[in-house]
């Protein structure tokens, strides 16, 4: 049964604002996290069964009678709701010190849990209109938690943000419209065996783009990325690690994966436009990454290069390329929702986001140094984090498939990533100490016990990475390439 | 009348747009609503009107209205030349390519066998989409939950 990963959010938000009135921090604090900590063991309780059993198709009833409510979980969404909770959990704890000093501290644990509910709904859903309302209820979520703070540049980013997600939008809902014309059918399933009988690639094709540019959009790939520097370097820290860790990954990257393998299979114009887009995005956020100063810009940056990494595997369209893209896209979500933890205990302590203005930072905040330093070689893929595998899985996917220069490419850019996270590490955490931050001390104990949690995720799962990839990713692979087959099969490819 | 609602629903649309007066702007808002519904109605779609006028035209107004009520007025935003240009060409834009592309793609389409709402109102609400009905609760409470945050007092602290 998967309602609860929709229903146990979706009320205990809707109560936030009672119990913050009878409690303005211990309750929120506290039911958040429980009710985080209780999804996450649910996530892999149901990862388990699913594993064992195969998907698990839940109908709803009232009083004896069937409601149409179905939600569908599989290997692939198993994958992504135990993303949401680990990386969500971590949020929650984290908040318990980083918004201690905010007065609507209940506000932002609703908004917080209705995101996370939105996310899980559409990750559970198999129609294409409820995929669409339940993307707009994560991205109304996350518009009011980008300008929380209340800032102008909170404000301005949260508004850019809102303004390319209707364009997104738009894009999307009239590639629904003209698939429920072609098929007659919202059900995911129903779309692709009814696809089968329609004889026009130029629609065919158009639908395609409208869903490429939709869901990009909200994926930040590039050209479609400009919001996200904006976006997720304003939002308060915690923030910043759901959106860059999560929230693109689930309303970008899976509900594309999810839409268009299952309808339109690996069509080989799918692949190439995929593959493009990847090589861009890899190409394009590392270089811009490179020349910034603001620490969390210069992360907002390797998300969209990151991002690329996953597309590209995705591109790549072998078992092995979607192996490497699945895999790349949990690890990326640890290791950049511990990197923008961090840097929100930095922005905290020195009250500045500027990598010149810092220094020596290692000697005050050793926990926070040490993380950091974990996820940026787990992001640059050294060996044995995590990161490492996943990227050698896309690479060798690439060179399986003699796809030599973007292989070539990629490798580069795993070099030019390593660069620029060294920068971060030298400028913020070593050399001489700045005097002005002599008064520096090291993050509190949740913001610290959440960044530790991550690491710690990131090694193990490093050194583990035949267990997790057998019990985890190759399920979520096998269910994905599964829709795949179906949708060529059906297509006649 | 199609062409008379579909103007009615894009002057109203463009009126929301530019209008400088947020109390204007959703007022102009809802009454792109009213042309939606009656388009809604003219070609069929009941259900979808009925919904179009309460929950848009009648409950999201009231939802603006409210929240309207709790900004103050500062002072005019100074609009660029160039940005008042830059809708009109976008409406051209989006014409021209409704009329070079999209009628040659989608005029192809067939339409879909039988009318798409048939049967008892509950059936289709109940039987049909009830988890679009979760999901726009959902919709809703976020909304609710940034008008809060967002319009919240600050404390000398934050």
């Amino acid at each position: 049964m998967s309602i609860p990963f929709i229903a146990v959010p979706l009320i205990l938000a809707s109560l936030m604002p009672l119990i913050g009135k009878i409690s303005k921090r211990v309750l929120p604090d506290v039911l958040t996290s429980a009710a985080l900590l209780g999804l996450l063991g649910y996530s892999v309780f149901a990862g388990r069964q699913t594993f064992l059993k195969g998907a698990d198709i839940w109908k709803a009833s009232w009083l004896g009678e069937a409601l149409n409510i179905t939600l569908v979980l599989d290997s692939f969404s198993v994958l992504l709701l135990l993303t949401i909770s680990l990386i969500g959990l971590s949020v929650a704890l984290y908040s318990i010190d980083y918004m201690e000093h905010f007065e609507a501290k209940a506000s932002f644990y609703a908004l917080l849990l209705v995101m996370i509910a939105g996310m899980n709904g559409l990750v559970l859903s198999n129609d294409l209109f409820t995929m669409y309302l339940f993307l707009e209820v994560a991205a109304v979520s996350s518009y009011g938690l980008i300008a929380f703070g209340l800032e102008r540049n909170e404000l301005e980013a949260s508004l850019k943000y809102l303004l390319l997600s209707t364009v997104a939008t738009a894009f999307l809902l009239l590639g629904i419209a003209i698939v429920f014309g072609l098929t007659g059918s919202l059900q995911l399933a129903a779309i692709a065996e009814a696809f089968s009988a329609v004889n026009n690639p130029a629609i065919v094709g158009f639908c395609m783009a409208l869903f490429i540019m939709g869901f990009g959009l909200k994926a930040a790939l590039v050209p479609f990325h400009a919001w996200l520097p904006d976006a997720h370097s304003s939002a308060p820290a915690p923030i910043s690690a759901m959106l860059s860790g999560v929230l693109i990954k689930v309303s970008g990257i899976y509900a594309l994966t999810r839409v268009c393998f299952t309808i339109f299979g690996t069509q080989p114009g799918l692949g190439q436009v995929l593959m493009i887009l990847g090589i861009a995005s890899i190409l394009v956020g590392a270089i811009q990454a490179l020349g910034q100063n603001d620490i969390k810009r210069m992360l907002a940056y390797s998300s969209i290069s990151q991002i690329g990494y996953i597309i590209l595997g995705l591109g790549v369209g072998t078992p092995l390329g979607i192996l490497g893209a699945m895999f790349h896209l949990f690890n990326h979500a640890i290791a950049k929702g511990l990197l923008f933890l961090n840097s929100g205990a930095l922005e905290r302590a020195t009250g500045t986001r500027e990598l010149d203005r810092m220094g020596g930072l290692a000697r005050k905040m050793p926990v926070t140094a040490g993380t950091s330093i974990i996820g940026s070689l787990s992001i640059a893929g050294v060996p044995p984090l995590n990161g490492f595998w996943s990227k050698l899985l896309i690479i060798l996917a690439l060179v399986q498939a003699k796809l030599y220069l973007p292989a070539l490419i990629a490798l580069l850019a795993g070099i030019l990533t390593l660069w620029y996270y060294l920068i971060i590490q030298r400028r913020a955490f070593f050399g001489k100490l700045n005097e002005t931050w002599n008064h520096v001390t090291e993050a509190p104990f949740w913001m610290s016990f959440s960044v530790l949690l991550l690491g710690t995720i990131c090694i193990l799962i490093g050194l583990l990475f035949p267990l997790v990839i057998l019990g985890w990713i190759q399920p979520a692979t096998d269910a994905l390439t599964a829709g795949i087959s179906q949708a060529i099969g059906l297509l006649g490819l | 009348m199609h062409t008379f609602l579909l103007l009615g629903l894009v002057s109203c649309s463009i009126l929301a747009v530019f209008s400088s007066d947020l109390l204007k702007a959703a007022i102009s808002l809802a009454g792109a609503s009213i042309f939606l519904a009656m388009l809604f109605f003219e070609m069929g779609a009941t259900y979808a009107g009925v919904f179009e006028i309460s929950v848009v035209a009648g409950l999201i107004t009231v939802l603006f209205i409210a929240t309207i009520s709790l900004t103050t007025k500062e002072e005019e935003t100074k609009h660029s030349k160039r940005l008042r240009l830059l809708f009109p060409l976008i409406l051209i834009g989006l014409i021209l390519i409704d009329f070079l592309f999209m009628r040659q793609y989608l005029g192809g389409l067939a339409p879909l066998a039988g009318p798409a709402e048939t049967g008892e109102f509950g059936q289709i609400f109940w039987g049909g989409r009830t988890f679009d009905l979760v999901a726009q609760i959902a919709i809703i409470l976020s909304g609710v939950f940034c008008v809060l945050a967002l319009f919240r007092k600050r404390s000398g602290d934050e």
